[in-house]
């Protein structure tokens, strides 16, 4: 990209909706997530002389945005008895015409992945969403190249798993039917 | 040396695109004769593309107005930022010297938007590929209008109730074709500027407001001029550039 001439808050606009994305991908709830996104606008703006020029603007916001978060989740956690969130479940589940729905079975992708522990969550997203790099991705969240990977591996067997993706299975149910 | 085994991490490396040449030659090979292994290794090919098909939609939401005001009236306040606006309206429209072309962008005055926007990200998406608003139908109609029509002209779009009018042509700082459009469907009119990128129609933003002609606001006006500048947009193509450029894509 060639947007190193313009700075830090003019690429911030033009990025809210990938910043947007990656915060409802972590927490779920749009309202969080706009809450995220806002906050880490004003780090972003206010550190702005610690982004580096010519790396990666999406790591860094990511980085501000995720690190947010975790926070935002300790505090959540310490700030009364609250749901183990790895073992979180059914929080933001609407269920109703869900479980209605053909694919009783089988658990919507968004479901899956919020049943998956947020260490696990979040490398799925910044690599298979955002299409971070392994390296990328272990510099937003400081931890080594190779927990990536193990997590990355691990966080995609449980989400197989819970969605109940068969190889075969999945081509064919990928297919909709007839057009109304 | 002992059997080339793969574990799961290399199995997913290879389906990240992210092995080393070699592992690759070797992992390669025995997934021609190892069922096994390419079951495996499918676990990871689908999980990525599931989750990515799930999320990767998501930027095409609009971002809430009171964000986007929120972020850009922080954006302002950190000082730089108006400077740097007017500093790359400048650079934008220095571009637009030749003495035939306006000086003005005409081909803005017709967009009808408000403050919700959609800006595609760098990424953008692709038409037709992925999941669009308006269904993969459409979007192939809609690719395949952006191939074909000059820029002025209403045209509904095949398979659809939508209206489409190309506003504009241009190039961007790579040379790539782009166009700017509007699409007009149940009263709510989508300004959007897509690019040609490796035979693809390529979507770089987008905004949707409530159908009105004639004006558009300061706001959206921003976040366009904003947008062009950031990729260098050179002045519209005169009917017989768009025509050439056009021609070149069949």
């Amino acid at each position: 990209m060639t947007n190193d001439m313009l700075t830090v808050p003019e690429r911030l606009v033009a990025f809210l909706p990938n910043l947007r994305r990656f915060a409802i991908s972590l927490c779920h709830s749009r309202e969080l997530a706009d809450d995220l996104v806002q906050s880490t606008c004003e780090r972003a703006i206010a550190a702005a002389d610690t982004f580096v020029a010519g790396t990666r603007f999406d790591a860094w916001l990511f980085r501000i945005l995720r690190n947010l978060w975790i926070d935002h989740l300790r505090r959540a956690k310490t700030a009364g008895p609250q749901e183990d969130l790895d073992q979180a479940s059914e929080v933001s589940t609407p269920s109703g015409e869900a479980a209605s729905d053909a694919r009783m079975a089988l658990l919507e992708v968004t479901e899956a992945l919020q049943k998956l522990p947020e260490e696990q969550r979040e490398v799925l997203v910044l690599v298979c969403v955002e299409e971070l790099s392994y390296r990328d991705t272990a510099e937003v969240l400081s931890i080594p190249i190779g927990t990536v990977m193990s997590r990355l591996a691990r966080a995609r067997k449980n989400l197989a798993d819970l969605m109940g993706i068969s190889i075969e299975g999945k081509r064919s149910s990928g297919m909709k039917g007839g057009v109304a | 040396m002992k059997q080339p085994e793969f574990d799961d991490e290399t199995l997913m490396a290879y389906a990240d695109g992210e092995l080393g040449d070699e592992t690759t030659a070797r992992l390669e090979a025995a997934l021609e004769t190892d069922e096994a292994l390419a079951a495996r290794l499918a676990v990871f090919l689908d999980s990525r593309a599931t989750v990515a098909s799930a999320l990767k939609p998501l930027i095409h939401e609009p971002v809430p107005e009171a964000l986007l005001t929120s972020v850009r009236r922080m954006a302002e306040k950190a000082g730089p930022v108006e400077d740097g606006l007017e500093r790359k309206v400048i650079a934008f429209r220095q571009k637009q010297t030749a003495p035939s072309r306006p000086i003005h962008r005409p081909w803005l005055i017709p967009i009808a938007a408000s403050l919700v926007a959609v800006i595609a990200g760098f990424g953008g998406f692709m038409l037709g590929r992925e999941i669009g608003v308006t269904g993969a139908g459409t979007d192939a109609a809609l690719a395949a209008a952006l191939d074909r029509e000059t820029s002025g002209n209403d045209v509904t779009l095949s398979g659809s109730n939508e209206t489409l009018r190309v506003v504009a042509s241009f190039r961007d700082e790579h040379g790539d074709l782009c166009r700017e459009y509007e699409r007009v469907r149940h009263g709510v009119s989508t300004v959007s500027i897509a690019c040609r990128e490796a035979g693809t129609w390529v979507t770089r933003l987008a905004l949707s407001a409530p159908h009105a002609e004639g004006y558009t606001t300061a706001s959206a006006q921003e976040t366009i001029d904003a947008y062009l500048s950031s990729i260098h947009a050179g002045a519209p193509l005169t009917p017989e550039e768009e025509r050439a450029a056009l021609a070149a894509l069949r």
